[in-house]
């Protein structure tokens, strides 16, 4: 007995939900075989990793402040790759504009009102779209391949960091630290529900997911994306520029990553670090596909990811799970949901074996 | 004598249709037999089967009175059977020799495969010379090279999808005296049209398929080409119905001297043409395929911009410079020549796809949302108006048969009623129905008082069709003349144009 791939007349709507499903479920099945066979106790790494972070109440706050900034980016990098723009520098993004709330946050340090957070949040997503525009302008002036060159400037940015954390911006009361002075109080994004650490970042997550998928669906701008990525040529014949579709996808995915950005610098951190980058950029990639490049679908995936680090940390003290683990575990997720897309549009037929030529 | 080729109860489903129902019929050896039907008629389901793509659900084939299972189209060559398809697979940068051996079964040495295509060329009066590069080819002669790699392996059975769709008339010729040649030598010859004209002249029997059913098995020439159009549409044929005494009106769309800049490797450019339609004509631009006609379309369309203003006018209103939108808004539409990927996204619904190009026109946005029920109502019009084949305005793009996505594209640019509309190839790979549909709706359109350029390299739709012609070769225009006054070997010679004579100083003696 064989098995064809056979093309389908139209996708199908519902492999197109199934395959993130099954994608996770797989991933817990393939994970807690591997770890059982590397020597670790497998179905309880699944366990804690995926469940724990659900069943336990206590770790609810920690899955928002985490879904946050995945769950923006993500969703501004769905919106990019709909058109065939693909950003992979978010995570470059996202420190530009946590440098650059931190840069309003010193600038006004000491000093009190109500302007200064929203002031912040503009400079964060403007740092972000500046960082974003310059593989824009590389593509659309000299037709640079934007994957090279916003994932490299990723790593510029990380040095970015560095030095102005060691000289300009370096704490003088910091004894040596290589970080910033805390921020005053009028620049740290309030908490929503008091004795928590959920900060006013995770209902503006939610937001920016609620009406990027308005703008998706119902908007002129959400129609040139999807049309340009899927037929570059209809595109163009439907008035829609390539060049002006890049930019607005860079500058639109690269805003968002400056929003996440400036939201944890001002959330959990309230202070510019080192440790600052923590791969949310790279992350919200995978976030982007789980979620089937829907605003909706994003912020879904966003806490699924979430779940993972969070049980990544929980596995950690528990069993002993090394940190690696919860990108194993990323990683195989996004592999498995990549390869069964392949399902939306071929169906698996069983064959019969079959004489192969010449006469009966 | 057996019969050559012999199909008994063949019958093919797929999820939703029956692609082919109980069809039998048979090819004598040297018959050249026609093989006739609408756009999903079943015609092509039918041959891939024969060669071997596709494998029947029931029925049977019989090879030479043998009952046969054709595995794969290898199989189906080594019992005899070639293909020509209308679609042909060349490497461009490649010349003729090198296309050839790279198509073959069986590695044969390149001095030994240079001899054998020289005696078939010169057994059938194929001319080519075998170490040219493609890229320098006419559509003719690129066809040359797949009948050559078919004939190479000296085939019992020829199989022809659409051959002629994009010859000139001198070209259409050339080839059906290779066929007729071919016959006379025992070859079978399997011919896939729809123009029934051709079928009349070259088809001992013409085999009719209808919705995937056999309809008749007749004698082309004991018919009218209307008596088969009607058996293959199931219904009478309409005639292009013209209004009584129509004059034309005042220049409408002016071109003068618009040129563009070459792009690609093996595009040809536009090269300052100049052309001017009055209101409620229609004028035909005939051409041998890539002689810059899509450079043109685009050019016109908006999609590649000129640095003249008035290189186009509308109403003596430079356009030059406005992009597709703006074009639109003014009020010229234009369909391309390439459904499915150009004109029209095929992972997008119906409604979607009119969002497309009637956004503007038809008030489908306010403050940058798009009205979607306008868009559904809007298509709902034109799948009812054109006779779409299709669910309903949700239905993808991709799942509609050509000659129905067609019918939808021209229907959802007729229905804007724009003042100036340039359409390629408007009807290419069209059911006879369907053309005739097409053709009616642009007439009623000029007659509205609309400027309408048609670009296409079917002869008999032009001429049917239009009120002036022109040719255009290697990105120059001929002058225009009304279409009465001139006659079709005219034609055939301006777009042979360079290519005819270079052909001749290329070719091979015979």
């Amino acid at each position: 007995m064989q098995f064809r791939l056979e093309k389908r007349r139209e996708p199908s709507k519902l492999m197109s939900y199934a395959t993130p499903v099954a994608a996770v479920l797989l991933t817990m099945v393939l994970g807690a075989v591997i770890f059982s066979v590397i020597g670790y106790d497998g179905i309880g790494a699944v366990r804690e990793i995926f469940l724990t972070p659900l069943t336990n109440s206590y770790k609810w706050q920690d899955l928002g402040v985490k879904a946050a900034p995945l769950i923006i980016i993500g969703v501004g990098l769905s919106i990019a790759y709909r058109a065939n723009v693909w950003n992979i520098g978010a995570e470059g993004q996202y420190i530009v504009g946590g440098l650059a709330g931190t840069g309003i946050a010193l600038l006004t340090w000491g000093m009190t009102g109500w302007w200064i957070l929203p002031l912040m949040v503009l400079a964060g997503m403007l740092g972000g779209m500046a960082y974003a525009s310059i593989p824009a302008l590389l593509k659309t002036r000299l037709n640079v391949n934007e994957i090279l060159t916003s994932l490299m400037l990723t790593y510029a940015s990380v040095q970015l960091i560095y030095y102005l954390i060691r000289a300009p911006w370096k704490d003088p009361m910091g004894m040596g630290f290589p970080q910033t002075r805390l921020f005053s109080e009028a620049a740290r994004l309030p908490t929503i529900i008091p004795g928590t650490i959920v900060h006013l970042g995770v209902p503006i997550a939610v937001l920016v997911g609620l009406v990027a998928w308005f703008i998706m669906s119902k908007s002129v701008f959400g129609y040139r994306m999807r049309v340009v990525g899927a037929a570059p040529h209809a595109a163009r014949y439907g008035g829609f520029s390539e060049n002006r579709t890049i930019w607005l996808a860079m500058l639109v995915s690269g805003g968002l990553a400056g929003l996440a950005g400036v939201l944890e610098v001002a959330g959990p951190f309230q202070r510019m670090v080192p440790g600052f980058p923590t791969n949310y950029g790279f992350t919200a990639i995978i976030v982007a596909f789980l979620g089937r490049l829907n605003p909706l679908g994003v912020i879904v995936a966003g806490v699924v990811l979430a779940i993972t680090f969070v049980g990544g940390e929980v596995a950690q003290t528990t069993i002993g799970l090394p940190n690696a683990a919860t990108g194993i575990f990323q990683a195989m997720m996004l592999f498995f949901l990549l390869a069964g897309d392949i399902l939306i549009k071929y169906r698996l037929r069983r064959v019969m074996p079959q004489a192969t030529a010449g006469t009966a | 004598m057996p019969h050559r080729l012999e199909l008994t109860g063949i019958t093919k489903a797929f999820p939703g249709v029956l692609a082919n129902d109980n069809v039998s019929f048979s090819v004598r050896p040297g018959e050249i037999h026609a093989l006739l039907g609408e756009n999903g008629a079943g015609k092509s389901t039918l041959v891939k089967m024969i060669y071997g793509i596709m494998q029947p659900d029931a029925g049977e084939i019989r090879w030479d009175g043998a009952p046969v299972v054709v595995a794969n189209p290898k199989a189906a060559r080594k019992l005899g059977i070639g293909m020509v398809f209308q679609h042909f697979s060349l490497f461009e940068a490649l010349t003729v020799l090198e296309n050839i051996a790279l198509g073959m079964d069986a590695k044969i040495p390149s001095r030994e495969l240079e001899a054998r295509i020289r005696e078939v060329m010169t057994k059938y009066g194929l001319l080519l010379d075998p170490h040219r590069t493609v890229a320098t080819l006419s559509v003719g002669e690129r066809q040359r090279i797949e009948i050559v790699r078919a004939l190479l392996l000296d085939p019992k059975l020829l199989i022809m999808d659409e051959p002629t769709s994009v010859l000139t008339p001198q070209e259409v010729a050339q080839l059906f005296e290779v066929l007729r040649k071919l016959a006379a030598q025992g070859c079978s010859i399997l011919y896939i049209s729809h123009k029934l004209h051709e079928i009349k002249a070259l088809c001992d029997t013409a085999t009719i398929l209808r919705g995937g059913k056999l309809v008749d098995t007749c004698d082309p020439t004991q018919e009218t080409s209307r008596s088969m159009a009607e058996k293959m549409i199931g219904a009478g044929l309409k005639d292009i119905v013209r209004a009584e005494g129509r004059s034309m009106g005042l220049p409408k769309l002016v071109v003068s001297r618009l040129s563009t800049k070459k792009t690609g490797h093996f595009e040809v450019p536009v090269d300052s043409i100049s052309f001017t339609v009055r209101a409620g004509e229609i004028f035909g631009i005939a051409g041998v395929a890539g002689n810059g006609q899509n450079a043109l379309l685009d050019a016109l369309s908006g999609e590649i911009l000129g640095d003249d203003k008035d290189a186009i006018t509308i109403d003596g209103y430079g356009i030059g410079l406005l992009d597709t939108t703006g074009r639109r808004k003014r009020g010229l539409c234009a369909v391309p020549e390439e459904r499915n990927g150009h004109a029209a996204v095929g992972d997008f619904s119906l409604s979607d796809n009119s969002i497309l190009t009637a956004r503007d026109r038809l008030g489908m946005v306010m403050m940058g949302l798009i009205n979607s029920g306008a868009a559904r109502t809007y298509t709902g019009k034109v799948i009812a108006d054109f006779a779409v084949k299709a669910l309903g305005p949700s239905s993808m793009a991709g799942s509609l048969s050509g000659g129905n996505l067609q019918k939808y594209i021209m229907g959802r640019e007729i229905l804007q009623k724009p003042s100036v509309l340039v359409v390629s190839q408007p009807t290419w790979g069209v059911d006879a129905g369907a053309a005739a549909a097409i053709h009616q709706a642009l007439v009623d359109l000029a007659a509205a008082g609309s400027a309408i350029v048609v670009i296409s390299q079917d002869l008999d739709e032009l001429r049917a069709l239009c009120d002036t012609l022109a040719v255009v070769n290697m990105g120059q225009l001929s002058p225009a003349r009304p279409v009465a006054e001139v006659s079709i070997e005219e034609i055939g010679l301006l777009m042979g144009g360079v290519h005819g004579a270079t052909e001749a100083s290329h070719a091979i003696p015979a």
